[in-house]
């Protein structure tokens, strides 16, 4: 698989060129969105690093043998 | 509630239902009255939000609007509570800094420098499906976005050269009235100069 960069780069310039010259009204909806999705990640984010934060040190011990 | 009209152009890329609530022209309407209600002079959309008004849309969790507001003689202090008042008594919700409408925290912003006044003075009305909407022109937002030199206002003021949409003119003349030319000669230098 290969990848052209250059191509890649101006397909994303293009795109946002495309949304750039949209009607305000249609950009300021999608701002909207993009809040809505801004947030999610942040939550997302913040319940990772608590999950992080919590994770408890594993343990070592070494149960004895009982032969 | 704002429907999008081109399928492609805009519900692919946010598809988030078939029907959007657009609330920051909400926002809008509300400041307006505010405005026709005489609580403040004049106001305009900046930030982030006030950026989309001619580039593509980035991601902001606020939105920040300038106000000139009526001063009392000898007043030196200016006072945001009247804003505040008004705002709440139509259900905007107080948090911290902010005003939270719409489901937006909302920060209004004295003018804070010479170039802020300047550019809510020559702030631009732009339609906003029928409702008028007053946004910092092009050119003030990038200087704006010059002079307070974090990194995301730098990208941004890397998306306004992109995008085309300064007046070169226009841009320079504001730079040189408020003393921003050296800066932007570092700014040159340090993002454009590979720039295809």
């Amino acid at each position: 698989m290969s990848f052209d960069l250059q191509r890649i780069i101006e397909s994303k310039r293009e795109m946002r060129r495309r949304l750039a010259g949209r009607p305000v009204a249609e950009k300021l909806a999608m701002l909207d969105a993009l809040r809505d999705r801004a947030r999610t990640i942040l939550k997302a984010a913040t319940r990772l690093e608590t999950a992080l934060l919590r994770e408890s040190q594993p343990e070592y011990r070494v149960n004895p043998r009982k032969d | 509630m704002y429907q999008h009209r081109d399928p492609v152009a805009a519900s692919s890329l946010f598809s988030v239902g078939k029907k959007i609530d657009v609330s920051v022209d909400q926002i809008i309407s509300l400041i307006n009255r505010m405005e026709a209600d005489g609580i403040v002079e004049h106001y305009a959309i900046g930030g982030a939000v006030g950026a989309t008004f001619y580039l593509e849309p980035v991601a902001t969790l606020d939105v920040d609007i300038f106000v000139a507001v009526p001063q009392k003689p000898g007043q030196v202090l200016l006072d945001l509570r009247p804003i505040h008042d008004y705002l709440t008594a139509r259900g905007g919700v107080v948090e911290g800094e902010y005003i939270v409408l719409a489901g937006w925290p909302v920060q209004f912003l004295p003018p804070t420098s010479p170039l802020v006044e300047e550019a809510l003075a020559d702030a631009v009305t732009v339609d906003v499906d029928g409702t008028p909407a007053r946004v910092f022109a092009a050119e003030h937002l990038a200087a704006v976005a010059l002079q307070t030199g974090r990194a995301k206002d730098k990208a941004r003021l890397l998306q306004f050269v992109e995008a085309g949409v300064l007046k070169a003119e226009h841009f320079q003349a504001i730079l040189a009235r408020h003393g921003l030319v050296d800066r932007w000669r570092e700014f040159e230098r340090t993002f454009l100069r590979t720039m295809p």
